[in-house]
C-alpha cells in the first residue's frame, strides 16, 4: 500500500500548483499511470479520498490514463505493445527491448474552479 | 480554468536519491538495495555475504524494517556498522529515510553499503534510494510464479538471489520455468541459486559483488 505515499506526493503537488488560487476549488485532477507501475488505481482512489476529506480537493474528480507497456528493440528497430512482461523481440528474438512507455507515475492536469 | 502540471509523482524522492548517490560516488561507495518478501531470507543472506566479504571489502549496512530493530542486532554481531530505519508503517524506504541514516555512517571508510530493504514485493521497488544496483532475494518456497506477479522488481534487479536451494525436494517448483520467466522480463539478470543456511551457491555471488564494487572504486 505504497498508494498513500504516492498520494501524498500528488497532494505536494496540487498544494504547489494551487497556492496562489486560495478561493478556487479543485474539481478533476488528472493522473498518468503506466502499466508496468507497482501503483494500483483502486488503492489511488481510496488513498485519493483520504488525501482530499477537509481540503479545496474534496469531492473532485480523479482520472487515471493508464499507458501501456511498449518498449523498442535496440537491434531490429521493432517497436510495439510488450504482452505478458516478456522482454524478447517478438520479430528477431533480441534481448534488448527498451521500454519507451508504460514507466508513467505523474500528475497530468488540474481542473479547478 | 485546467492547469498543465505534468510533474512526476515521485520527482522529490528522485531528487533526494540523487542527491544520496552524489554522496555515493564522491565518497566512492557502492551501494546495494536488496528487496524481496518478508521471510525470503534476505537477512540470512545478508549474514553470510558479510561473512564472507569482511576481510576482503569494508562493509556498512542500513536495515530498513517497520517496527523493529531485530534484523540489525543480527548484523551487528558481524562486526560491520549498521544502522536501523524504522519507517513507523510504511512498507518501503524511501531516499529521505536513507538520506537521514547517512549521517551516521562514516561513508569515508566504507567501499560497500549494503541497504535491506522492508519485506515487500511491490512498493520498495518504486522508491529509487540512490544505490547503484537493486538485488532481488526470491526463496524457492515461494512459488515459480512470483516473477511474472510481480515483474518490475525483476525488470529492475541487477541480480536475483534464489535462497533456500537445500529445501528443493520438499517442493514442487520448477526451476527451468522459474528462471525462463526471470530472463523473460529482465535477460541480463545475473542468477545465483543459493543456501543461505549451508552456505551454498554463496561464494558466487559474493565473487560477483566484489567486482562489481572494485569496478566502481577502481
Amino acid at each position: 500500500m505504497h498508494e498513500m505515499a504516492l498520494m501524498g506526493g500528488v497532494f505536494d503537488i496540487i498544494k504547489q500548483y494551487t497556492a496562489d488560487l486560495p478561493d478556487k476549488k479543485v474539481t478533476r485532477v488528472t493522473l498518468v499511470v503506466g502499466e508496468m507501475t507497482n501503483a494500483v488505481p483502486e488503492a489511488l482512489e481510496a488513498a485519493f479520498e483520504v488525501y482530499a476529506k477537509g481540503t479545496a480537493v474534496e469531492g473532485a474528480e480523479l482520472v487515471i490514463r493508464r499507458i501501456p507497456l511498449t518498449a523498442c528493440c535496440t537491434a531490429c528497430g521493432w517497436q510495439g505493445k510488450v504482452e505478458e512482461h516478456m522482454f524478447i523481440c517478438p520479430r528477431c528474438s533480441g534481448l534488448g527491448l527498451e521500454i519507451r512507455s508504460g514507466r508513467e507515475l505523474y500528475v497530468e492536469s488540474l481542473e479547478v474552479d | 480554468m485546467e492547469i498543465q502540471v505534468n510533474e512526476g509523482i515521485l520527482n522529490l524522492n528522485e531528487r533526494v536519491a540523487l542527491e544520496n548517490k552524489r554522496l555515493f560516488g564522491e565518497n566512492g561507495l557502492f551501494v546495494i538495495n536488496i528487496m524481496g518478501s518478508p521471510g525470503a531470507g534476505k537477512t540470512t543472506v545478508l549474514e553470510k555475504t558479510i561473512d564472507i566479504l569482511v576481510n576482503s571489502v569494508r562493509l556498512a549496512v542500513i536495515e530498513g524494517d517497520i517496527y523493529t530493530s531485530k534484523d540489525a542486532r543480527r548484523i551487528e554481531k558481524h562486526g560491520v556498522p549498521v544502522k536501523q530505519i524504522n519507517t513507523g508503517g510504511a512498507c518501503h524506504l524511501d531516499a529521505k529515510m536513507v538520506s537521514g541514516a547517512l549521517g551516521e555512517i562514516d561513508l569515508r571508510h566504507v567501499d560497500l553499503l549494503i541497504i535491506e530493504n522492508v519485506g515487500n514485493l511491490v512498493c520498495p521497488v518504486e522508491f529509487n534510494l540512490g544505490e547503484d544496483i537493486k538485488i532481488a532475494v526470491l526463496s524457492i518456497t515461494e512459488g515459480d510464479d512470483k516473477p511474472l506477479k510481480y515483474p518490475l522488481l525483476f525488470r529492475e534487479s541487477a541480480a536475483v538471489i534464489l535462497n533456500k536451494m537445500d529445501l528443493i525436494d520438499f517442493t514442487d517448483i520448477d526451476m527451468d520455468s522459474l528462471r525462463s520467466d526471470i530472463k523473460k522480463i529482465n535477460p541480463g539478470v545475473e542468477i545465483f541459486e543459493v543456501s543461505a543456511r549451508t552456505g551454498k551457491g554463496l561464494d558466487e555471488w559474493a565473487r560477483w559483488l566484489i567486482k562489481k564494487v572494485r569496478e566502481k572504486n577502481g
